[in-house]
This record gives structure tokens, sequence and C-alpha cells, in this order.
């Protein structure tokens, strides 16, 4: 079991190990698989998160794709939703979502998101599994790399990078049909004719998958990741983290099974290394909580199998907090401190949060005139004495069906539109129109008055916008 | 390698997010060049606009990692 441990072996097999590799001197990792609780969660989320990403651009709704950041329609397509630039602002309110969500999360149970869902890990658990399934287990793989190149040698690692290429470029493929039509994309990929930029685009991120999931792995967490530098400071002694029971542990060592440790003044940590040979970022987590954790638990998997080989309870390494490995608290405590002023506080906010962006999206109008008043003509005075001011509506239908608006004016005694007062506008589409009204000379004053235009949908009379503008009166 | 990574890859953490908020309020459309309209395709306005902002950010790390070196490097002597 001493094969694996986290110094670097000495000899001339300890300096080809240590590869100079992208970012500073780094010893290869044989990361060594792992079973139990937390690896099924990890993989529950793998599965979650990848069939929601590999499929989604292929649910259709409406008769078009259901998830859909439609770039060059500056449209994003959400269900039944269609956001246009001036939507920004609920983007906006998902990021605050998403940042407050990371915020709580981390305070109770430090870095969930990274041991379970962030991309970096899940696609590294995908490659990782592939690797494991191509070239054998971790000590396998080690003998690999230190063999000398040889038709095998050369057979196995083709069949990895085949393998680990294919999910890249679905990877990537997957990615940009998310900005470009599924269905222009498939079309593209029938008759290879991809247009340059999403050849590009399906290239650069299936590239950078497999670099990141493939080969840097852990050292994206620890040399690019800015959250893995900052996330202490939302962790206090109450934040569940992944632990080292060192009063139990300590002092560590090997024994013969099933004696009583305390006999021969030992810990209950029989030093077999395993929870390091499984980490994915290579740390000893019996020396504290380090940066470089990035809270997967498969440490914790893997020493209660060891715990149950050795008939001791398990949880040597476990889900704790600072003040409850101090105190000896049981679960129940621990539960009790969850609820604090700083989980409750960005609980609150997130709360609030959600609330905004559900009532803004309740209540958002899919309807917006904008009205620019024509700039050539100001105020003209026509026949029988009526003044007439020129503007131009811009008339967008946020709507997935083709409608009909009505015009009409008020806030001016006799106001009426000039000519045309019905416009069609198309599914989700824009449509400028001129409008010219007329208002009798002795209905307002010199200089600028109110005015007010509706615009109303045929069909839908809750779909209506009451717009205020000026109107001019020559002097 | 360390020091490509350090000008490569925060650069386009902050290229991305100057590209979302660039083109969520300016169309593609309205820009000009030289002052002629652009008229390339819509992606392609979005990819030369993200890798501008790429090597504009980059150029900044570059600088920085530039003037950052200490004294004591600077003055070694030839």
């Amino acid at each position: 079991m001493k094969d694996a441990s986290p110094k670097p072996a000495p000899g001339k097999d300890g300096a080809a190990e240590r590869e100079e590799v992208l970012y500073s001197p780094r010893k290869k990792l044989y990361v060594r698989a792992v079973t139990g609780v937390f690896a099924r969660w990890r993989w529950a989320l793998v599965w979650l998160t990848q069939i929601v990403f590999y499929g989604l651009p292929w649910l259709t709704w409406n008769n078009r794709q259901a998830v859909l950041f439609h770039l060059t329609e500056r449209k994003f397509y959400i269900f039944g939703w269609v956001f246009w630039p001036q939507d920004v602002f609920f983007l906006a309110i998902l990021l605050i979502i998403s940042a407050y969500a990371l915020f709580f999360f981390t305070a109770v149970a430090g870095r969930l998101w990274c041991g379970y869902a962030c991309p970096q890990t899940v696609y590294t658990e995908i490659f990782m599994w592939i690797e494991q399934k191509i070239e054998g287990d971790h000590n396998k793989r080690q003998k690999l790399d230190q063999a000398p190149m040889s038709g095998r040698k050369l057979a196995i690692r083709s069949a990895k990078y085949g393998a680990w290429a294919v999910v890249a470029l679905w990877t990537g493929f997957t990615f940009v049909a998310y900005f470009s039509p599924l269905s222009e994309l498939l079309h593209s990929v029938a008759t290879f004719g991809f247009g340059p930029w999403e050849l590009f685009w399906i290239l650069f991120y299936g590239s950078f998958t497999y670099l990141f999931a493939g080969v840097m792995r852990e050292q994206v967490c620890k040399y690019m990741c800015p959250y893995a530098r900052f996330q202490s400071v939302m962790f206090d002694p109450d934040t569940l983290v992944i632990t080292y029971d060192e009063a139990r542990g300590e002092p560590r060592g090997t024994r013969k099974k099933g004696i009583d440790p305390r006999t021969v003044n030992k810990g209950d940590c029989i030093d077999c290394g395993i929870c390091v040979q499984v980490c994915p970022t290579g740390i000893d987590i019996r020396e504290g909580l380090q940066y470089e954790c990035i809270g997967c638990a498969a440490c914790i998997d893997a020493c209660d199998q060891v715990m149950d080989k050795m008939s001791y309870p398990r949880g040597l390494i476990r889900y704790s907090t600072e003040n409850a490995i101090k105190q000896h608290w049981g679960s129940k405590e621990i539960l009790g401190h969850v609820m604090r002023p700083r989980t409750l506080l960005y609980g609150a906010v997130l709360a609030l949060v959600c609330v905004g962006l559900l009532i803004g999206l309740a209540s958002r109008e899919p309807l917006r005139v904008d009205v620019i008043r024509d700039r050539t003509s100001l105020a003209r005075e026509v026949e029988d004495g009526m003044i007439e001011n020129v503007y131009r509506l811009q008339v967008m239908n946020m709507t997935e069906a083709p409608r009909a608006f009505d015009f009409s004016v008020s806030g001016l005694d006799g106001a009426k539109i000039d000519g045309e007062s019905r416009i069609k506008v198309g599914a989700a589409a824009t449509e400028a129109v001129t409008l010219r009204v007329l208002v009798p000379a002795e209905s307002g004053k010199p200089g600028a008055n109110e005015l007010a235009i509706d615009v109303k949908a045929e069909d839908d009379p809750a779909l209506k916008v009451h717009e205020k503008t000026t109107f001019l009166f020559p002097r | 390698m360390r020091k490509w990574i350090l000008v490569l890859w925060p650069s386009f953490l902050i290229a991305a997010l100057a590209e979302g908020v660039f083109f969520t309020v300016i169309d593609p459309q309205e820009l000009y060049l030289f002052g002629q309209p652009v008229h390339y395709s819509a992606v392609a306005t979005y990819s030369i606009g993200f890798i501008g902002f790429w090597l504009v950010c980059a150029a900044s790390s570059l600088t920085t990692i530039f003037l950052e070196r200490p004294a004591r490097e600077v003055n070694q002597p030839r």
C-alpha cells in the first residue's frame, strides 16, 4: 500500500514521474477509484448535469428549440419565454442568485459545488472513468506510463485519447448548439458545411474540455480557479468541511487486525494511505483543511471502507465542523449550528432575490414600445387648423404568436391619428411604424404638451402598453 | 508555462465577461468599421469581438506581470 505515497519515490523513477507540466512541477497523480455513498452522489450529479447539458438542445417547444441563446437573432429562448437584450435585468438577477446560492451553500457545507457539480469535476470524473476502463486501475496506469513504447501501449493510448476526443468533440458540439440552432448544425454535420466560426468554437470548446478534464485536472482547481482562492472567506468554525478526526486517529500506524488499538497505544488511523491515493488533488486530508481540497469526499468513502474492514466505527474522516471536532459534538449539535447569522443573512438575501425574480417574470409584459419623436419635422401646421407631429414607433412583440396591434392617442382634446393606426408584428419580432398625430391648434399651449400613445393587441386586451411622449405646438 | 497561464487565463475570464456586457448593450449590426457598417455575420462579429477582448485583456495581464518583476531581477548583471 506504499506505492502511491505522497512523497515522490526516490531515484530515477521519481525523477521521471515529475513532469514539468503547464503550470508548476507536478507529480502526476494516479487517482485510485473509489466507491461509496459520496461517490454515488457525485455520479448521480454527473448524470443529472450531463443529461441536462447534452439533452436540452434536443428538446423542442413551440416548434423551435426549447433552450437557445440565439446570437444571430439576439434573442434568448428558454421554454415559454423569449428574452430580448432589453431583459438584461433578469440576467443580472440570475447572476446575483447564483452568487448568493454559492455563498449560502459554501457557508453551510463548504465546497459542495466543487465536489459534486462543477463542470471541472464532472468532466474529470467522466474522463477518469474512461481512463480506468481502458487502461485499468491506478497501479496499471502507473506501470503503463513507465513502460517503454510498444505496440500494446500505443494501442491502449490511442484508444484512450480517441475516446476522450469523442467526448470532447461531442461536448463542444453541444455547447455550440446552445448558441446556434441545433437543426442548422445537424444539417452542417450531414454536409460538413459548418460555418468557419461554428467549427472554430466547437473545436475551441472541445479542446479545452480535453485539456482541462484529460490533462490538467486538479491543476485547474489549484492554480486557475478564482473560487478556490476566495472560498475561505465564506467559511467559519460552523461550516461543514471534510475533516480528519485527529484526536481519534492519532497516533497513526500499522497494527495487527483485530486488536484494540488502545492496547498498543495507537489511534484508529492505520496509515494505509488510501485517503491520499483516492484524492483527486493529491493532498493528505490528515494534515487539516487545505485550499486544494475540493470537498469531493472521496477520502470519506475510502476511509469508511477501511474502517469497516478493521471493524472500527466509520467516520474517522467525515463531514464535520471545526467547533464540532473541538467540542465533540454529535450531528444534532452540528445541525443546530447551521442556522447562524451568516447563513441566515445569505439565505434571506437569496430568498428575497428569488422572489423578486419570480415576481419580475410573472409581471413581465411581452410587449414593448419605444416612441421616438421624428426630429426632422418638429411641428407642422396642416389644413383645418390642425397641428401635426410625427413619431417613430418600435413595436416589439415578445410573444411567439404574430399579432396585430391598434394605436390610439390621448391626453390632448381632439387628438387623432392620421392614416394607418394598426400594425401587424410577426412572432417574436420588431416592427417600426411612422405615426402621424393631428391635434387641433387650440388644444394645447405653445411648446411641449403631454401626449400618451396606447398600443393594444387586437386579440388580447390585457396585452397593452401606455407610452408617454410630448407633442409640440409651434410658438 | 506558468506565466502563459497567468496571462491567458484571467484575460479569458474577463474577456468573456466583457463580451457579455458589451454585446448585451450593443447590437453587432450597429457597429461601424472604418466608417462602413460591419458586414460580417453576427457570429463572426461576436467571435472577433471576443478574441479582440481577449487580446486586449491579455496585453494588460502581460504588462502587469512584466512590471511585477522585482528590482533584483531587473538589475541582474549581464
